[in-house]
């Protein structure tokens, strides 16, 4: 019974999906029709090039006090290649200076393009100068020096050889002291396999997403556009039939449009490679050898085929129509895309870590399978891990799909970025996608531009990070017309905020410093790496160091996490919730394994008492004194050792740690103490007066 | 009330909403209404526009989960609640259950059939039947994009009628249609009352509902305002027509709606 309503919704979803002229063509035109025409196209290209080039004529000025030596070589090097194989035939063209009647300006001519390559050469200090003149914007000026060039190593070759001679020496042993010859002993499988494997995992990771692509947006967004979904929500079915039955019609036309694609590529190689045959009769392989990877390439398109569907298909459900499914849908495509062009980064190590990462995953297992590298552990946590995040994101699909804020409202709280401005409203927070994408966006800018700012500028790079971090919100809150002082929570807040974040703060890098020597001893590694990227910046005074890492980073992180992000999270879901997501975010912001529990817990103290005084100014000077602290203790250890000795002590007994905790505990209580009456409610409400004034 | 078809206990849907500043608001689309509906009955909800109609129609439907109250259907001796169980004898209608454009209607209906656990046979027959009632016999096998809006309405009937539901619960079905289209409808709604079905519908038409309504509930801001035959409501009021019942209702709520 439930496989038979399971069938005929993956039928129905299948009919309707292949109705559509669009996913057909996507999924047929393309890989039969559209990749032997561009073969075709290029071969024909190919052949016109070289037709083009049998006839070629360069056309060389000489100007050189050498009695006509550089000339009779440019003639005898013409006749040479004027009967040559085919393709590589040309003739050469010479104006020679001195045996003309006139001067011409061969610069000139040059310049007009009516001459390749002008070759000036004078006696300096005995010996023969030439200076060769061309056009590198011109591909025939390229050409011809490259002619020329060619002569004068000949030329070269042949002076050097009869001087030699001329001094009675043996010209082999001169110039030839040491032989080499390089043999690859590669199979003609495993080249064969290197080349595939750079290109394959791409296209086949692109195909599985053009293909997915459409069917995705058309049984999700399209079935609320067309009107149709509150059709299917009155039938008898559960909302996991209906998920997981657009679930497999997705998944599956991904596999055939994957599978049609690989077929026609695999058709085009295999007629190349008898063309080569034909020609060449050298090459030879033995596709048995190929089996293997072959059928771990067919397992990885099912697996990925399943992760990719439920991706897009967890993105494109939010979109309320096709447009707004492929403006959804362009940054996962892109982001897609970007790590599928780890194929082609050579000498990547495919590590267990590796192994789980998503796309990626599949494309290193390919590339390795396609030079024989089997290792079944990586294959089975590939397939594994992909299947699994299949099936978190089919979960969360059916929580959409239990939301009926999502399917029956009009979509508002999305990604307000995409939308035309003028359809925005002013005023609020933003929404949480919008923030959503601050996130993935200020993340990869700081990871890619933030360390070649790093390595380029030092200290400052680390500014110009805290930068991105700070402009790439502020530029969102603005362009979609948010309220700054309410998102940034820049309010005024009393005395006793300021006093109690004090308090808390110096609580706090007590509990914190008991937490790091837990952490260090449990992860030695990673914490020597921690200690080894700070004392990159001691060449710097104190000053600048306090700026850059105590000052920026306490209004610019401060503004993002307890800004931004805290304040849109408030207008969502429960106080407790937002606060330790915020903490969480921040946490895995700082990207070390010994530096997550600190700065988590950091970003928890901070958000409560933003959330306490309603304003972000005393998180601001907290996590100053927080960072200002630990710039102090490595540029002045002695002296921070001799005011607080237990801080810099190398190992701690059980009585200093416990002396911490408590010290700790009883400072983050007093503070409480003063933030206990929420102040943020008043500050709140004069700001609404403010505004209706 | 005991003898009943359709029944709904204090049905409560809250909203939140976000309104300006990031503070939520509850609203109560549907504030408490119960109601039981016998077979053989017609029953017409009527009011403005937000009074929370739709959202009543949905959960009756078991679309939308109510945040408190219980719907549930009687057949014979046997009570259900089961969301999926009561699917199976409803048949719901409204402008936002549109059909798939690139099925034909039999492809739809024979679908339909097979998920609301029909044999094959059984759903052959029935689609013969329904196809001669509203003269489908000329576009059963066309693609439904493709029919005109009064073929498209009939085969929404259809697809109501596949499972042969004793309930139909329609949100404004003649909405924006022609006079002929809407006569049709008023007279297949006729029809299957006469055929001991209940019929559960919402309109803005006020003299359709006088005429084809046993009964009527008023609705405004989610509560139900008043209630009767549409003589009992006429009298109560004082007024002459359902449009100044309607009326005379709304004001005595002390509200005057926009719409």
């Amino acid at each position: 019974m439930n496989t038979k309503i399971l069938w005929t919704l993956i039928k129905k979803e299948l009919l309707d999906v292949f109705r559509d002229k669009k996913t057909v063509i996507m999924m047929l035109v393309v890989p039969i029709i559209l990749y032997p025409l561009i073969f075709v196209g290029a071969m024909q290209v190919v052949a016109m090039i070289s037709s083009n080039m049998e006839e070629q004529n360069y056309r060389i000025a000489v100007e050189a006090e050498d009695d006509g030596a550089f000339v009779h070589k440019l003639m005898e090097k013409s006749a040479e290649n004027a009967d040559a194989e085919e393709g590589d035939a040309y003739t050469l063209t010479v104006y020679d200076a001195w045996s003309m009647d006139s001067e011409p300006d061969f610069m000139a001519q040059l310049g007009e393009e009516s001459i390749d390559v002008y070759v000036t050469g004078e006696v300096r200090d005995g010996k023969m100068e030439y200076d060769v003149y061309y056009l590198s914007s011109v591909t025939n000026s390229v050409y011809a020096r490259d002619i020329v060039t060619d002569i004068f190593d000949d030329f070269r070759k042949e002076m050097t050889e009869e001087k030699i001679r001329q001094a009675g020496l043996d010209v082999h042993e001169i110039l030839e002291p040491v032989v080499y010859e390089t043999n690859d002993t590669a199979s003609n499988e495993q080249s064969l396999g290197s080349i595939i494997g750079s290109i394959l995992p791409f296209m086949l990771i692109v195909s599985l997403l053009m293909g997915t692509m459409y069917p995705a947006i058309d049984t999700t967004a399209g079935e609320r556009e067309r009107g149709t979904l509150e059709t299917i929500l009155t039938l008898p079915v559960t909302n996991r039939q209906l998920i997981v039955s657009k679930f497999i019609t997705v998944a599956s036309i991904g596999i055939i449009s994957a599978l049609l694609n690989i077929l026609s590529m695999s058709g085009i190689a295999f007629y190349v490679y008898q063309i080569m045959d034909l020609e060449t009769g050298t090459q030879s392989f033995d596709i048995i050898r190929f089996v293997p990877a072959i059928l771990v390439c067919i397992l990885s398109i099912f697996a990925f085929s399943l992760f990719i569907s439920a991706v897009t298909m967890c993105v494109t459900s939010f979109a309320k129509s096709y447009k707004e499914a492929n403006n959804y849908i362009t940054p996962l495509m892109l982001a897609v895309m970007f790590i599928g062009y780890i194929g082609f980064i050579p000498n990547i190590e495919f590590t267990q870590t590796m192994a789980m990462v998503p796309v990626a995953n599949i494309c290193m297992l390919i590339k390795n399978i396609l030079v024989f590298k089997i290792d079944y552990a990586s294959i089975a946590l590939v397939l594994l891990s992909n299947v699994a995040y299949a099936v978190i994101a089919i979960l969360f699909l059916s929580r959409i799909y239990d939301s009926e804020s999502i399917l029956f409202g009009d979509g508002k709280g999305g990604v307000q970025l995409l939308e035309k401005r003028s359809n925005l409203k002013k005023g609020g927070v933003p929404t949480l996608s919008d923030v959503a994408l601050v996130i993935a966006l200020t993340i990869v800018l700081t990871l890619y531009a933030g360390s070649i700012l790093q390595i380029k500028f030092g200290l400052a790079g680390v500014f110009g990070t805290q930068m991105i971090l700070l402009l790439v919100p502020l530029f969102v809150v603005l362009y979609t017309k948010k309220d700054v002082f309410l998102t940034y929570g820049f309010v005024k807040t009393g005395v006793k905020g300021y006093i109690g974040g004090i308090f808390m703060i110096l609580g706090l890098i007590m509990l914190n410093l008991v937490i790091s020597v837990g952490l260090v001893y449990l992860f030695p590694d990673s914490a020597e790496n921690v200690n080894t990227a700070f004392s990159a910046f001691w060449d710097n005074s104190i000053w600048e160091s306090l700026l850059v890492i105590a000052l920026a980073p306490a209004v610019c992180e401060e503004m993002l996490f307890r800004g931004m992000i805290f304040h849109s999270m408030k207008a969502r879901y429960r106080i407790s919730k937002a606060v330790i997501a915020v903490g969480v975010i921040f946490g895995l912001y700082h990207m070390s394994i010994v530096k997550f529990i600190p700065t988590g817990l950091l970003g928890i103290v901070l958000c409560y008492v933003v959330y306490k005084t309603g304003s972000i100014f005393p998180a601001m000077m907290m996590h100053f004194i927080n960072n200002a602290f630990s710039v102090l203790i490595s540029y002045y250890p002695q002296q921070i050792g001799e005011i607080f000795p237990i801080m810099m002590q190398e190992t701690f007994s059980v009585s200093d740690i416990l002396l911490l905790l408590g010290a700790g505990l009883i400072l983050l209580g007093i503070g409480l103490l003063f933030l206990k009456n929420k102040q943020g409610m008043n500050n709140a409400k004069k700001s609404d007066k403010k505004e209706t004034a | 009330m005991s003898d009943y078809r359709i029944k709904a206990d204090h049905l409560v849907k809250t909203f939140t909403r976000n309104e300006k500043k990031n503070r939520k608001v509850d609203i109560n689309a549907v504030d408490g209404i119960s109601i039981s509906v016998k077979e053989k009955e017609i029953v017409g909800i009527l009011g403005p526009n937000g009074a929370g109609k739709t959202t009543l129609l949905r959960m009756l439907s078991k679309l939308m989960k109510p945040t408190s109250g219980m719907v549930s259907i009687r057949l014979g001796e046997k009570e259900i609640s089961d969301d999926i169980e009561v699917k199976r004898h409803i048949g719901y209608l409204s402008n936002n259950t549109k059909l798939y454009g690139r099925l034909s209607c039999r492809e739809l209906l024979q679908m339909l059939g097979v998920l609301y656990g029909m044999s094959e046979t059984d759903t052959k027959e029935k689609i013969e039947e329904i196809s001669k009632v509203l003269s489908m016999e000329s576009f059963m096998d066309n693609r439904i994009e493709k029919l005109s809006t009064g073929q498209t309405q009939r085969a929404s009937i259809a697809r109501c009628l596949v499972h042969d539901p004793q309930v139909y619960i329609f949100d404004e079905p003649t909405l924006g249609l022609d006079i002929l289209s809407s006569a049709a409808i008023v007279d297949f709604m006729k029809a299957e009352r006469e055929r001991g079905k209940t019929i559960l519908y919402s309109t803005h038409y006020m003299e359709e509902a006088e005429y084809l309504c046993d009964r009527i509930i008023m609705i405004h801001q989610g509560r139900i305002i008043s209630e009767g035959t549409p003589a009992q409501l006429k009298t109560r009021t004082g007024t002459e027509n359902l449009r100044d019942v309607f009326r005379e209702l709304i004001e005595r709520e002390g509200i005057a709606d926009e719409h």
